[in-house]
């Protein structure tokens, strides 16, 4: 705690939310085993997540497959690879970008709302009023948010990555002529097992650091509307940071043991 | 005519700081089956702090805490302070209504998650009795943000009684509200009080309301009851600071 306790303000706070983040997580652990889970809840709770992410992600995915392409493609001419440039594309697109900027979006979106709307709700005592009714609370609110998460930011992100890969077609054929069929060829014929399955399994974590942290942010607000305004806020920032760490985690496992 | 089998709230020397700041220091409070207490006290005197203790959303320091005979600070199972916390209603000063379900949904919510869960037809129901017994039957589908601050308090208290607790405990249940309305909520309290048989502690600086629905009140002052007496008691008294309320 001294050695806390000298560090920079902003150092301290990072320190506090790991600790707090770590106990909120072991609790979520507890209580996933502990019946009754609220199945009904995490499905309303996916469908609204996925749902309400899929334009933006469909949006970003298609633009950033298409830049991608056109800023590649001259380079891959000098070079005389452009026939590679599809391969290049979904291999990034597969690997690391597809995961990694649609966890960012959905750290955006999905956890700021999420730690808005349980910070306005611990605000305004709904969930003191659902404690003192005799309900399980933290089943109800947190479980089913952080399962939401988990299951569905993996669907998008495979959905985003099929996106990128048609704004990838679309920006080749910009000022070229590939048949559809050729270029899909192309861009899967070189993916492996190990380009698919540790990014894909990475995104489950991307999930869950997203749902634990926007509930963790959302549950200790502080009162009054600036709160909430906080919580929503350092849930972007701390799941945000969470990604790139848990991405560099992942990367190296994946090295190491493939 | 008042016994000791027929105490369902015993707080003895209760205690709670927050930091520096002495909140509590060392309350005790009786409340007898049937019974309607007011406690009064000027804002931050820890009036909430101290009914949120007896359902352990606040942890108290020091202390003895019995609700229903049970010992409130010893119940480490969550089943079982679960299965307390459904015998004592709470109604909270904005009325806490969830923001994202109906009427209905709000109603249903304590009902659905109780361990003997009554069946779909029975839940129904109470759920129109409940909201009968409030006068708002036709707020049925309406969600939170539909309804006025007076509709809103009902539906809470509608909501507190659908588990037909043997305690209420009123968090400011007039606050915000014009002086009709606030008059129709605390005839209300009576009136429910009366039809559900419940005791309570009702928690106000709003003395019209607690003349119509008290007992006897209890006056917090520097962390502990310092007056204690019926409302027309305390009127009489000669204390200025007491006096500045009833002014």
């Amino acid at each position: 705690m001294k050695i806390v306790g000298s560090l920079p303000g902003s150092f301290q706070d990072f320190f506090i939310n790991v600790a707090g983040i770590g106990r909120f997580t072991s609790r979520f652990f507890k209580q996933l085993f502990k019946p009754p889970l609220e199945w009904r809840e995490v499905l309303v709770q996916a469908y609204q997540l996925g749902y309400n992410s899929l334009f933006l992600v469909s949006i970003t995915g298609f633009i950033i497959g298409m830049v991608m392409t056109l800023q590649t493609k001259p380079t891959m001419e000098q070079f005389g690879a452009e026939s590679w440039l599809p391969a290049m594309v979904s291999i990034s697109i597969i690997r690391e970008i597809g995961p990694v900027l649609t966890a960012l979006i959905c750290a955006g979106k999905v956890g700021s709302g999420i730690g808005a709307e349980l910070g306005s709700m611990k605000v305004s005592e709904q969930i003191d009023a659902m404690t003192v009714s005799g309900a399980n609370a933290f089943n109800y609110l947190v479980v089913t948010r952080v399962i939401a998460t988990t299951v569905t930011i993996p669907i998008l992100v495979v959905y985003a990555d099929v996106i990128a890969l048609v704004g990838s077609y679309v920006g080749v054929n910009i000022e070229g002529d590939v048949s559809p069929t050729l270029f899909y060829k192309q861009s899967l014929d070189i993916l492996v097992y190990s380009d698919i399955i540790p990014p894909t399994i990475k995104t489950f974590f991307f999930g869950f650091a997203i749902g634990i942290i926007g509930c963790y942010k959302g549950t200790t607000a502080d009162k009054g509307t600036t709160g909430v305004g906080r919580a929503a806020n350092s849930a972007v920032v701390i799941s945000s940071l969470f990604i790139f760490v848990i991405d560099l985690v992942a990367v190296q496992l994946t090295q190491l043991l493939i | 005519m008042e016994n000791s089998n027929d105490i369902v709230i015993d707080v003895k020397g209760l205690r709670k700081s927050f930091g520096d700041n002495h909140v509590l220091e060392g309350l005790d409070l009786e409340l007898h089956k049937g019974e309607n207490i007011v406690v009064l006290g000027k804002s931050g005197t820890g009036k909430s702090v101290f009914i949120k203790c007896l359902v352990k959303l606040v942890e108290p320091d020091e202390g003895k805490l019995e609700v229903l005979s049970k010992d409130v600070q010893h119940l480490t199972e969550e089943d079982e302070l679960n299965a307390l916390r459904r015998k004592v209603g709470f109604l909270f000063q904005g009325g806490a209504l969830y923001d994202s379900m109906t009427v209905e949904e709000n109603l249903k919510f304590p009902l659905k998650r109780m361990p003997d869960k009554p069946s779909y037809g029975e839940i129904d129901d109470r759920v129109h009795e409940a909201l009968k017994n409030v006068g708002l039957e036709k707020a049925i589908h309406k969600m939170p943000a539909e309804l006025s601050g007076g509709m809103k308090k009902r539906i809470a208290l509608a909501r507190t009684l659908i588990l037909q607790p043997d305690i209420v405990l009123y968090d400011e249940p007039t606050t915000g509200l014009d002086p009709a309305t606030s008059k129709e909520i605390s005839e209300l309290i009576v009136e429910m009080q009366e039809t559900y048989q419940t005791s309570s502690i009702i928690i106000t600086h709003d003395m019209a309301c607690a003349r119509i629905t008290s007992n006897r009140m209890k006056v917090i002052r520097d962390g502990v009851f310092k007056y204690e007496g019926s409302y027309e008691e305390l009127k009489k008294s000669d204390d200025k600071w007491l006096m500045d309320f009833f002014e």
